[in-house]
């Protein structure tokens, strides 16, 4: 387990001309008794910095009580999940893992370089990571930061004005003997220029649009030049990490042909765009789509196992046996050359139908690693990061770990709906109106009574679980439950308050203490919530949210679908007689990756494809693009965000919670983008 | 009888294209469609236009299903993008697996049923009759998960003597190879079936004791044996038959419950798993599959009347 320590957090900036944001310093954040702490990299903000309390001397002692209370938390947390953290035993060499997957999300896709069909958990983190390394790998022990140790490259050097950045690769090897080399990265980006269109994590201005040149310097070094001046922690975060180095031996269009013969790796960037094509056409038809006719008969899901192709890796597994529907065996790759060796004999993914099959599996001890499904969670814990006691029915063999991804959870507000007759977007649009709506959503109470404590809160568009790029001032709660400030906003503003009721707005007009424009006097706060169905917590919250909001008269109509139909609602549409959805509630929020570096760009930004709301703010988009382009850090973007409220923000449980056998060493701390590292895993035996 | 069947096929066809028809154009009004199901809620407007593009959903209705009938003709039921499978692929996976789980439990049911339901006739009254009549009307008022999670409790878990979960073998044959693993989830099918079946068998065999014939066969002095199975017998099973014809949708559509509490993926999971996917093509396969094994058992159900009652005479129709 790494200890968490004063300047662990890499520092991408470092080696730039522009010493950006950079210095590394303690958080704390409360939950309950508990605070736990993460360092993070401090940025030149107005506020000199990020501290606890209100003067320096305040700041060291809540340092080093943050400090303290870290380890404890640690070590609470260490004895809760004994069975990893703990060292007794004797480690043994070899043995098999059997690993749960997440109900009916088996792994099935295995080229990395992929649309946004098969971009997920299951697939990348969770399979292809184990084989294909990306050239940077995020998440050091429970942070989100870099992981230079597992990287296949050292930190990007950032000069001229953070527009060239150097790329220094390690002395990895693949399987076949090859080094991972410089080629192998221009094989990746020359696929990325020819195919942006199909790579999932692809936006419009980002790479590979906004590269101008990329130079081979030797086998191990590539200079990028960039066509502006770009943050250096959004260049290594959110452009560097979509890379994954491919090796030679698929540059092939053909089967049977020779490695580099298709001419994607060798060619200078962006001249190969359409051998790099017929290369991609082929390697996805092997992985099982073809991408010029995807209805065509192909099944080469079942030959994973066995082409060799996929056999040529980088990382410490390789593929031994796969089956259609999720039965994954993993063996060590001998030749690995990263830090860690694993000591397992074999890794094995099982496939579930259902988390109660699962469950049974792991009550039965025929599950290394499982997860109890959160309806069977059956204590209390004070801290999200800390378990509480297990299942009755696993804790004797089983310790609980709750993995929290690195992610916010929120519901948007359609800003251009034309429901509740045609004022809900124009409601939605009122900053008051949204502060009443959150000054209802009573964050920390719902995580205890309804998440049983497990449950990071929101309240900005910065996760604070693990606190790397949280605010203090997000890390607050700048809308803390106070039904009394959301009458008054309410009432302040032209509206008759009825609790319980259906609120009315009887003064309207744009003054400022009036309703509003486009709100005429008579439009009730009556509004309509869609949300996902399946979950019984998400049931539960919103009943419960539902309850609070009707305490000032804002009435909400909960109606559930699958989470498809309120995905597929979801799309951001412009005001008109079909843009009538209100607000919905998908329940999973946003997971920041590969976007490591949470600019939100993609979510809040003005016309942005996942902003299913249409939220539209220039002092946003200014601060969004400073992010992107400068070197100021996360906190005026977060802050603004976390008082305007441009969504509902609310708790975010954990993706799951982990069940790691007793004798199962290595597993904790969980990787917060959901990673599997069975390389740190081994059995022990007492 | 050939006429019969002919006018059977011709109205298979149509039965067959009108359900498939009627769920193509329920799924394409799903919000969002195909593309927001296959690419989530980080698809930009860009992508979920060129998924609609190249897979064809830029084209109109008629002419979308057209093509997909006209593939169904070349043995293409298309793409899953949620199990990155051919959905022929993935019902040829699926289906022998299914027909392993719920057709041995069905004739497991009926092997038991059948006699069940007759010895009740035959006891009746009896508190044997008692006793199999409410054991019935327990396993048939209880619902599938409940009766297989306290199986996987008490001989699983407990007294591990089967495996919590069935055999995750790919092939029919390698999980017959592993019988340990089929027990439990039979005996949960067919535990319930085995209630309806017992019921059916019993009323109709009853049924059957009053009808004249019978009273006439005892008259000629007939041996009880003779009179219970030669007459009361083939008259009784005719609604049994009727049932297994339309068990055949079952036997091919899977029993999603018992599926996903034994961690066996078939039909009725892929079916389910579909649906909540909003995997069109999957549901279109699955659908297809369902409709055609329930034109095939009405219409076996019909044959097997003719032939278990010569008072019906179809061909003279």
């Amino acid at each position: 387990m790494a200890p968490l320590t004063p300047g662990w957090l890499p520092d991408p900036a470092v080696a730039s001309e522009n010493k950006r944001p950079g210095d590394v310093k303690h958080v704390s954040l409360q939950f309950g008794n508990v605070l736990a702490t993460s360092p993070v990299p401090a940025g030149n903000s107005s506020e000199g910095g990020f501290h606890v309390g209100r003067t320096k001397r305040v700041t060291t002692v809540a340092a080093g009580v943050a400090i303290a209370a870290l380890l404890m938390t640690a070590c609470s947390s260490s004895s809760s999940s004994s069975s990893s953290a703990a060292t007794s035993g004797t480690k043994v060499q070899g043995g098999t893992a059997t690993w749960a997957e997440q109900p009916a999300t088996p792994p099935n896709y295995i080229f990395p370089f992929m649309n946004l069909a098969f971009f997920g958990i299951n697939n990348l983190p969770e399979f292809q990571y184990l084989m294909y390394r990306p050239m940077y790998i995020f998440g050091v022990g429970a942070s989100s930061s870099l992981n230079t140790s597992l990287s296949l490259a050292q930190t990007p050097v950032y000069s001229n004005n953070n527009q060239t950045a150097v790329i220094n690769l390690k002395n990895y090897k693949w399987s076949n003997g090859e080094t991972v080399n410089a080629t192998d990265v221009m094989f990746w980006m020359n696929m990325m220029h020819a195919e942006k269109a199909n790579w999932a994590a692809y936006s419009p201005g980002a790479m590979p649009d906004n590269v101008k040149s990329i130079t081979i310097n030797s086998p191990t070094q590539l200079t990028f030049q960039f066509t502006g001046s770009y943050n250096p922690y959004w260049l290594t975060y959110n452009q560097f990490s979509q890379i994954t180095p491919l090796p030679v031996a698929w540059d092939i269009a053909s089967t049977g042909a020779a490695p580099g013969s298709g001419g994607c790796s060798s060619a200078a960037y962006g001249t190969a765009d359409t051998q790099c094509t017929a290369v991609y056409t082929y390697l996805s038809k092997q992985a099982g789509f073809d991408p010029a006719n995807p209805s065509a008969a192909n099944n080469s899901l079942s030959t994973y196992a066995t082409n060799p192709l996929w056999q040529v890796v980088d990382g410490p597994w390789h593929l031994t046996a796969f089956d259609a529907s999720g039965d994954v065996t993993m063996a060590p790759n001998k030749t690995y050359s990263g830090p860690v060796k694993p000591t397992l004999a074999y890794f094995k993914e099982v496939p579930f139908t259902s988390d109660s099959s699962q469950f049974n599996s792991l009550v039965a001890g025929q599950l290394t690693f499982g997860h109890l499904p959160f309806e069977d969670v059956t204590s209390q814990t004070t801290n999200p990061l800390v378990p509480g006691a297990n299942n009755p029915r696993l804790a004797g063999n089983f310790a609980l770990a709750p993995l929290y991804l690195y992610s916010i959870d929120y519901f948007p507000y359609n800003f251009n709906s034309t429901g509740n007759d045609g004022t809900a977007g124009k409601i939605f649009s009122q900053l008051y109106f949204r502060q009443a709506m959150q000054y209802l959503v009573d964050q920390p109470l719902f995580i205890d009574k309804v998440f049983h404590g497990y449950a990071a809160p929101t309240y900005g568009p910065v996760p604070v679980i693990p606190p790397t790029f949280a605010s203090t001032q997000e890390q607050s709660n700048p809308y803390p439950y106070d039904a009394t400030k959301a009458k008054s906003l309410l009432t302040s503003h032209g509206w008759t308050v009825v609790p319980n009721g259906t609120s009315t707005c009887t003064d309207p007009g744009t003054g400022t203490n009036q309703c509003g424009a486009g709100i005429p006097a008579g439009t009730k706060a009556d509004f309509d919530l869609q949300y996902a169905s399946g979950t019984n917590y998400i049931v539960q919250l919103m009943n419960t949210e539902k309850a609070s909001w009707a305490q000032v008269g804002i009435n909400v109509n909960l109606s559930s679908a699958s989470f498809n139909t309120v995905i597929g609602n979801s799309t951001p549409c412009s005001p008109g007689p079909s843009c009538t959805w209100q607000m919905l509630n998908w329940g999973a929020g946003w997971e920041f990756s590969p976007d490591y570096y949470p600019t939100g760009e993609e979510i809040f930004q003005t016309g942005a494809g996942s902003n299913s709301g249409s939220y539209s703010d220039p002092t946003n988009d200014a601060n969004i693009k400073a992010t992107n382009t400068t070197t100021v850090n996360l906190d005026q973007y977060q802050n603004y965000l976390a008082s305007q409220l441009p969504v509902v923000w609310q708790p975010n449980p954990p993706f799951m919670m982990s069940e790691i056998s007793n004798n199962l060493k290595g597993a904790t701390p969980q990787n917060v983008f959901g990673g599997l590292f069975p390389e740190n895993w081994y059995f022990t035996k007492s | 009888m050939i006429g019969f069947l002919a006018r059977r096929l011709v109205q298979a066809i149509i039965v067959v294209i009108g359900v498939l028809l009627l769920v193509f154009l329920l799924a394409h009004i799903i919000p969002g469609g195909e593309a927001r199901a296959a690419l989530g809620p980080r698809a930009t407007r860009a992508q979920v236009a060129q998924f609609n593009r190249i897979n064809g959903f830029t084209l109109p209705l008629w002419d979308q299903f057209y093509r997909y009938l006209d593939n169904i003709v070349h043995l293409n039921l298309g793409y899953s993008y949620s199990y990155n499978q051919g959905v022929w692929a993935l019902i040829a996976s699926r289906l022998p697996r299914t027909i392993v789980l719920v057709g041995l439990s069905t004739i497991l049911a009926l092997v038991i049923a059948i006699p069940l339901g007759i010895l009740q006739v035959v006891r009746r009254n009896h508190p044997s009759d008692y006793v199999m009549t409410g054991l019935s009307f327990l396993f048939y008022a209880m619902p599938a998960f409940l009766l297989g999670e306290l199986l996987i409790l008490y001989f699983a878990v407990d007294l591990k003597w089967f495996p919590v979960g069935f055999s995750q073998s790919e092939t029919a044959i390698d999980i017959l190879k592993d019988p340990r693993s089929l027990v439990l989830p039979m005996f949960t099918l067919a535990a319930l079936t085995i209630a309806s079946f017992s019921r059916y068998m019993r009323s109709s065999m009853m049924e059957a004791m009053t009808e004249d014939y019978v009273r006439t066969a005892k008259a000629k002095g007939a041996a009880p044996r003779r009179v219970l199975y030669g007459h009361a017998l083939r008259n009784a099973i005719i609604p049994i038959l009727t049932l297994l014809g339309l068990s055949i949708p079952a036997i091919v559509s899977g029993a999603v419950i018992t599926e996903t509490v034994f961690n066996y993926p078939g039909m009725g999971f892929l079916t389910v798993e579909a649906a909540m996917k909003t995997d069109v093509p999957v549901i279109l396969g699955t659908t297809l599959v369902a409709t055609v094994a329930t034109v095939i058992g009405s219409l076996l159900a019909d044959v097997l009347y003719a032939v278990a009652d010569p008072r019906i005479r179809y061909a003279r129709r």
